[in-house]
């Protein structure tokens, strides 16, 4: 194989409760979704299934479209129909989908769904996963503005969806039905008056607008009224909270409390150093704390199931804060150790796991990937703080990482591209053969953790199968957009600042 | 040939000179005859700000209020606040949130002279301003009070002399007498309220919230930048606690309307569905009628008597915030 092969965007494991089998591994890479048994790492299904893995697909076509700008006027009706679309499975062979990548992924809790976010076309997808492992398309609904992060409620029922504007919005994981609610034509009446504006030039243009208006009026009166246009966007959502800047990350918790009642929260981050501790729904709109000490974008936080009173948050810092998050309180700033100082800072990742073992109980670990960064770092969490152990050492920059529990083993997402350490340089020829996965078990010795590479055959058939080829012909500016969709944590961080004379 | 200075160099010069009046009052044995307000044309600034632009802002974790009401200091030094700055005796429980040239907080500085009162404004120039306006009113405030100490007879007469010169117009604020507070409980600080409100204040710290003639922000593609937004609201309820008052202004009737709308129900289906609105109920007309501060924001602000200047209406709101709601399950 000459070309490059698509890595994992994202990687999650998932066990259905009622079945007996090992559970799926579900994965992104390049535009599309694949899910895997969890034992031999044999493929079960990829979707869409008419993108083929063919290397002979035109290169140009696996870079991200353009920004698309919206002309229409009529931005609802556009909105109508990218939804109308077909869930693209049904096109003829050689269309590609629109969108090419998929950046975020989720599994609900019993293992019986799958949500992804496919990125250009701002599309929440919802998937059923059935027992062998076929994935099925139940629903596509196109999001207003980008999602920056997407999570499932506590009870699994709902999907909350944090966006680039800085709103939140909650919709039903599988929607029933739904009745636009018909807004009323409003006759379009200016907000300024003649009291409220008074200079020359903003009353003149307060006139130009009034007459614009009524010329606008009677030719609508023309068209008689069947031209309804309030369209509403086609599906239940529900604004539940927004900040004034952009959400990079959100969560549900769901934490016990002395009354033995579980009390669920929504904890939101944005650019703007802020970590929001909401009620959960419906009363997301009750703001309980705010979690404050990060001094540049906060990228991704972590409440570890096993652990649920404490949040690890880390970002453009050259630290970690560990927080007891439902007092506001931080208890420990982590400086960021063993890493090259190089490049600034950004963290892709922070993932709790909780290793069984053969013996004893589990292994209960922290584990931080940076961007473009091939290390990654393990902590545990004792008596409030978080504990150093030794980092892991990838073949690649660390994509993602999901933790087989049950086996005391997690599977690690590696670029297999670009060199490590590095964002932007890319290897001169694909390695044979191509590690997309890396499998390692834990070990512990006296109470420290060790983590270690091991073969198996989950891993060493996905390698071995590969996703779908990049072709070794592209440009420079194909590449840089490439880089783009996986490394996207830097551009978070501030840089121009405006109007401060 | 001698260009005229221009208007960059005329107000950094203007600034130097009202910066060395403060510096000498602030000498001991240094009488200054006399106490100048700023002019407001040497500070004037375009009236809107991007909400959602990248200031250059100062906006801690643990806000250090010490410098800000150095009267309100709390005379033991070893107590600190978690960024380590000396403690004040009492919290900022009153918000002008875009306080423009402070009007509001002057007027109300004597009303409650035990209140800690902050104007939050996103203007450099405009905040520059008020920092000024207030420290004058203090050092003023300061030389009436010697005055008045020294000897009651003679120095009255002196006193009433050096106010009434022939005041210009521009230098507002200017007053004879030593009013209760002695402007000690105000002060501006420069932030987006919009992004960093819950950087200065804690869960129901606050008593009170003015939003006074906001930005209307005309277009629709615009009203995201309105600072009264269902998702800003909700900020509001965290600073302020159960009881406490959200008052509002504006001459731009659409804007009121918004106001109202996202602070009421305005369906009984949207009531049963429920959100921030839970949180907030209107004041009566008899209740705004009762409260002075009302009365002092419908008619002391410089916004407020532009409007009456050019005969425009004034729309008052004012929303209590109810105590949260129980915890559903």
């Amino acid at each position: 194989m000459e070309s490059f092969q698509h890595p994992f965007q994202c990687v999650k494991y998932t066990k259905q409760q009622s079945s007996g089998s090992a559970g799926f591994l579900v994965a992104s890479a390049g535009r599309r979704l694949y899910s895997y048994s969890a034992v031999n790492g044999q493929c079960l299904d990829a979707w869409p299934k008419t993108v083929e893995s063919s290397s002979e697909l035109a290169s140009n076509d696996q870079v991200p479209a353009e920004k698309r700008r919206k002309i229409s006027s009529a931005p609802d009706a556009q909105k109508e129909e990218a939804k109308e679309k077909p869930s693209t499975k049904k096109a003829s062979g050689n269309q590609l989908p629109e969108w090419t990548n998929i950046p975020i992924l989720l599994t609900s809790s019993d293992g019986k769904h799958v949500v992804a976010l496919t990125a250009d076309d701002k599309c929440i997808r919802v998937f059923s996963l059935n027992e062998d492992g076929k994935l099925d398309e139940i629903s596509s609904r196109t999001m207003p503005k980008r999602p920056s992060a997407l999570a499932l409620t506590p009870d699994g029922q709902t999907i909350l969806c944090a966006d680039k504007f800085g709103d939140a919005y909650s919709l039903p994981l599988v929607p029933g039905e739904y009745t636009p609610r018909v807004e009323e034509a409003k006759a379009f009446k200016p907000a300024a008056t003649n009291l409220t504006v008074h200079s020359q030039r903003n009353l003149q243009t307060l006139k130009n607008q009034i007459t614009q208006f009524e010329k606008e009026a009677q030719k609508s009166a023309l068209k008689a009224s069947n031209a309804d246009e309030s369209v509403a966007s086609g599906f239940e959502h529900q604004l539940i909270l927004g900040h004034v800047s952009l959400l990079t990350d959100l969560i549900a918790v769901s934490l016990p409390t002395d009354a033995s009642v579980n009390r669920s929260y929504i904890l939101t981050a944005d650019r703007d150093e802020h970590i929001r501790v909401s009620r959960g729904l419906p009363q997301s709109h009750v703001i309980e704390k705010y979690c404050l000490g990060h001094t540049s974008f906060i990228n991704k936080l972590c409440v570890p199931s096993w652990a649920p009173q404490y949040l690890i948050s880390g970002g453009g810092d050259d630290f970690l804060l560990l927080w007891k998050w439902n007092e506001g309180k931080a208890l420990q700033k982590v400086p960021l150790e063993g890493v090259s100082q190089e490049s600034e800072i950004s963290v892709r990742g922070i993932w709790a796991v909780s290793a069984e073992q053969s013996s004893g109980s589990p292994v209960q670990a922290i584990l931080v990937g940076l961007e473009g960064s091939s290390t990654l770092l393990c902590y545990t969490i004792e008596e409030d703080t978080l504990k150093y152990q030794d980092t892991i050492q990838l073949s690649g920059n660390i994509l993602d990482l999901a933790g087989l529990d049950s086996r005391g083993s997690i599977v690690v997402s590696v670029d297999n591209i670009r060199e490590s350490g590095s964002t932007e340089a890319w290897k001169s020829g694909p390695e044979v053969p191509q590690i997309l996965l890396e499998y390692f078990q834990v070990t512990t010795d006296q109470g420290s953790l060790k983590w270690n590479s091991a073969e198996d055959p989950l891993v060493a058939n996905i390698n071995a199968a590969g996703t779908s080829a990049i072709a070794t012909d592209v440009d420079n500016k194909q590449k840089k957009a490439l880089d783009g969709v996986l490394y996207s944590g830097g551009v978070l961080r501030k840089k121009q600042f405006g109007e401060d004379q | 040939m001698a260009t005229p200075p221009s208007k960059r160099q005329k107000r950094e010069e203007y600034r130097r000179n009202l910066q060395n009046q403060y510096d000498a009052h602030q000498t001991p044995n240094v009488e200054v005859a006399e106490i100048k307000m700023p002019q407001k044309r040497f500070f004037r600034q375009r009236a809107h700000a991007n909400p959602f632009s990248d200031h250059h802002l100062d906006y801690p974790a643990h806000m250090d209020w010490s410098s800000h009401y150095p009267a309100f200091l709390d005379p033991d030094t070893s107590k600190t606040t978690l960024g380590g700055a000396r403690k004040l005796l009492k919290d900022v429980e009153v918000v002008d949130i875009g306080c423009g040239f402070g009007g509001l907080l002057v007027g109300l500085a004597p009303l409650l002279p035990e209140t800690l009162m902050v104007g939050m404004e996103i203007r450099i120039s405009v905040l520059e301003y008020v920092t000024s306006r207030i420290h004058a009113l203090r050092m003023q405030q300061q030389k009436l009070k010697n005055a008045a100490i020294a000897g009651t007879g003679a120095t009255s007469q002196d006193s009433n002399n050096t106010v009434e010169q022939p005041a210009i117009e521009d230098e507002v604020g200017n007053t004879t007498a030593v009013v209760p507070g002695n402007y000690e409980n105000i002060s501006g600080i420069r932030a987006n309220t919009m992004k960093f409100l819950p950087n200065f204040f804690g869960q129901h710290q606050l008593s009170k919230i003015f939003v006074c003639f906001p930005d209307p922000h005309f277009k629709a593609r615009k009203h995201k930048a309105r600072i009264i937004s269902e998702s800003l609201n909700a900020e509001y309820a965290y600073a302020l606690r159960p009881g406490g008052l959200m008052y509002t202004i504006t001459d731009v009737e659409e804007y009121h309307h918004w106001v109202l709308r996202h602070f009421e129900y305005q369906s009984e289906e949207e009531k049963a569905r429920g959100g921030v609105k839970d949180l907030w109920e209107r004041l009566t007309d008899e209740e705004l009628a009762a409260d002075p501060c009302v009365h002092v924001m419908s008619v002391e602000t410089e916004e407020s008597k532009k409007v009456s200047r050019n005969n425009g209406n004034k729309y008052v709101a004012v929303f209590r915030r109810k105590a949260d709601p129980e915890w559903s399950t």
